[in-house]
């Protein structure tokens, strides 16, 4: 080791079969180790109790121990997708490759059917284009708004939370020309922001996003929902009865990581809507809700961890701590960040493996930028 | 007879190094430009908190003549809070590069890292304020596209929503002046947009846009300044930011940041703005072998009027350049 290498070494318990498991780090690592401690004393067939990388094998890749076969033997393997990768979240707008959609079901929430196996997971945040059956029908209402998977049914198929399943949606069959979707790779680099709403209960006053919300309690919050959708008495502006002053909602209660209640929700707002004529799609703004500010102070309310923890996302569950210090709640926070992650890539012989382990595996890591690198 | 040529007897060194470096392409950073500017004290914590104070009620009901005081406001205010980050990069240069270089490596790389410094910080603000400010999707253009094409009337759709909300407009107007091909420019908000939107602007030509070569005098204009629409005077850069693809029909859809003064702060910790640090290599091992060159900043953002701000998201109508 000299002065100018870089070494990190970690654990985790890996919460369920298939998860990726993103390692923040000050850096990229060009070299990985991961020993699956649960692997190495179960022996059982499927683990993989070590794996390895080096960034010239190639990003998705990894070389691993595999107990192969109902008497498992260990064999050598490699995992050629899906494996390791490095990655450097620091700008927005980055997209993933284009995927043809197949076709989508009149349904809420709406299942899209992708022509070829999509590789999404859970908790990816995609976006839907081109969305038309014809040059009058479809679903393009939903077409350039962020979405975040909340299911994944197969390798072709995956959930969003949204209605189309309602009189001016028709559904998309045969592959429709430019119906795509793509992959936002980086998303919630600036913590917390504006999000996209799917529906409002204009009873209770619960407001469902399309994305993490990331918002907390006491979050101060405006909409922005134009005439088309509905709901438009929440709107900041204009306000009739102090005309010029902003009005403003707090967030009472985080329900989910993609819903929310504000407090003193008025009476008399007219319902939500986002069954919208394909017609009307052409200038079409979403409707919005966007963090303005907040009314917490001081800390994190104490855990039995840290005393000032970094502020963590999606708020609600689930979430991950940002790679900065410690800040006051609902505070705009920068979540740019780079590392490595693990993917549950399987080895070549057994389709059944998960690099990134199984439910309730004690995983360790170490990660390596060398001071030489041949060649 | 034999020729000495080249062939047989070249120079003893065969290049020479040109005595200018050549210029490296850099977008127009604008971003900043139209933000205010804070700084946090130092041992000031980690979060910069704002306060704007709301409205009180305008005592618009007469008092009667009943000797009675009405009752009390309760005045109110808003807190908008943003977390200090740091950042920086730099450059390990061993002393042989420096010893043996014919050009000084030392003096361009410090160029460079200062220049990825404030693209860093214009990056930042750029990615920050889309992640954050709500958007209005053009619908005034013609190519039937979710958002359309930029049409005039968008212009005016975000100045207007911009001067309902009472936000600040940055510049005050030109007056007109008898000068052949020029017009008046309007009092206006800026608009942070992309150049590869500047053909679709000139094709606004005479529906309502005015180049800033038309405008009566350029002493106000920005350097980046493109030209203006009704209540809007855009600034082009190439780094604004694209959405590749992303529209209802598959274009590509450009944010364009119309804001008004103090709708984004920028902010920094005691000056902590813009460190240069040279380290000879007395400090790297025991044989002092390399150098380093490092830049390094500190820097929060937050929306501090996001009723002043907007994206005004839109498609292309023109073919692009390559």
């Amino acid at each position: 080791m000299t002065e100018y290498s870089r070494s990190a070494k970690g654990s985790f318990t890996q919460a369920a079969t298939g998860n990726n498991v993103a390692i923040y780090l000050p850096f990229q690592p060009t070299r990985i180790n991961l020993t699956n401690y649960t692997a190495y004393g179960a022996f059982a067939q499927h683990g993989i109790p070590s794996a390895t990388w080096d960034v010239q094998m190639g990003q998705g890749t990894a070389a691993v121990l595999l107990n192969s076969g109902a008497t498992p033997t260990l064999i050598t393997d490699q995992v050629t997708s899906n494996g390791f990768s490095t990655f450097a979240a620091g700008t927005a707008l980055q997209l993933g490759a284009k995927q043809q959609i197949a076709s989508i079901a009149k349904a809420s929430p709406t299942v899209v059917t992708t022509a070829s196996a999509h590789g999404y997971n859970v908790g990816d945040v995609v976006i839907l284009e081109g969305l038309y059956q014809s040059a009058t029908t479809g679903m393009p209402q939903m077409s350039g708004m962020l979405f975040q998977i909340t299911a994944v049914g197969s390798t072709t198929t995956f959930t969003v939370t949204w209605n189309s399943n309602q009189s001016n949606y028709t559904a998309l069959s045969a592959s429709p020309t430019g119906a795509f979707v793509q992959k936002v790779l980086y998303p919630f680099l600036y913590l917390p922001g504006q999000n996209f709403i799917t529906a409002i209960n204009t009873t209770t006053g619960l407001i469902t996003t399309t994305t993490n919300h990331n918002f907390v309690v006491g979050q101060q919050v405006a909409f922005r929902i134009p005439t088309l959708w509905g709901s438009t008495q929440l709107n900041s502006l204009p306000d009739n009865v102090i005309p010029g002053s902003p009005i403003y909602f707090y967030v009472s209660a985080v329900n989910s990581n993609t819903t929310f209640t504000v407090a003193n929700f008025p009476a008399g707002v007219t319902a939500y809507t986002s069954n919208i004529a394909v017609a009307s799609v052409p200038g079409l703004t979403p409707p919005q809700v966007v963090a303005v500010g907040d009314v917490n102070s001081g800390g994190f309310p104490y855990t039995g961890g840290n005393l000032y923890p970094s502020p963590a996302f999606p708020t609600f569950s689930g979430g991950v701590s940002t790679i900065n210090g410690p800040a006051i709640q609902g505070a705009f926070v920068n979540n740019t960040r780079q590392g490595f992650v693990i993917g549950s890539g399987s080895a070549v012989t057994d389709a059944s493996s998960h690099l990134s382990g199984t439910t309730s595996d004690v995983i360790f890591w170490q990660a390596f930028i060398d001071d030489i690198s041949m060649p | 007879m034999s020729i000495t040529t080249t062939g047989n007897l070249g120079p003893l060194i065969l290049q020479s190094l040109a005595p200018a470096m050549l210029y490296v392409p850099t977008p127009t950073m604008n971003y900043i430009t139209v933000c205010d500017k804070v700084s946090m004290p130092s041992n000031g914590g980690t979060t910069c908190r704002f306060m704007r104070p709301r409205a009180l009620q305008p005592p618009t009901i007469q008092l009667g003549n009943s000797g009675i005081d009405p009752p009390a406001q309760v005045p109110q205010r808003d807190i908008i809070d943003a977390q200090m980050a740091f950042f920086g990069t730099g450059c390990i240069i061993n002393e042989q590069v420096i010893l043996q270089d014919q050009e000084g490596v030392l003096a361009w790389v410090s160029e460079r890292l200062a220049v990825a410094m404030r693209q860093a910080e214009d990056l930042i603000l750029r990615d920050y304020i889309i992640s954050a400010a709500s958007e209005i999707n053009a619908g005034g253009g013609t190519n039937g596209d979710n958002p359309t094409n930029l049409g005039i009337s968008d212009f005016s759709l975000v100045a207007t929503t911009l001067d309902t909300n009472n936000a600040y407009k940055f510049m005050a107007g030109i007056e007109g002046m008898d000068r052949f091909g020029t017009g008046p420019v309007r009092s206006a908000y800026f608009m942070l947009s992309s150049t590869e939107l500047q053909s679709d602007m000139d094709g606004l030509v005479g529906s309502g846009f005015l180049n800033q070569w038309n405008y009566p005098n350029n002493s106000s204009a920005l350097p980046s300044e493109f030209g203006s629409a009704l209540n809007i005077r855009v600034l082009t850069s190439s780094e604004a930011p694209v959405a590749r693809g992303a529209s209802a029909n598959g274009n590509d859809v450009y944010y364009n940041t119309v804001c008004g003064k103090q709708a984004v702060t920028h902010i920094n910790q005691d000056g902590f703005s813009m460190n240069l640090i040279y380290r000879d290599p007395y400090y790297s091992g025991m044989l002092a072998q390399n150098a380093t060159l490092a830049v390094k900043f500190a820097q929060a953002q937050a929306l501090t009027q996001d009723t002043a701000i907007r994206n005004l998201l839109c498609t292309r109508l023109s073919n692009l350049g390559v």
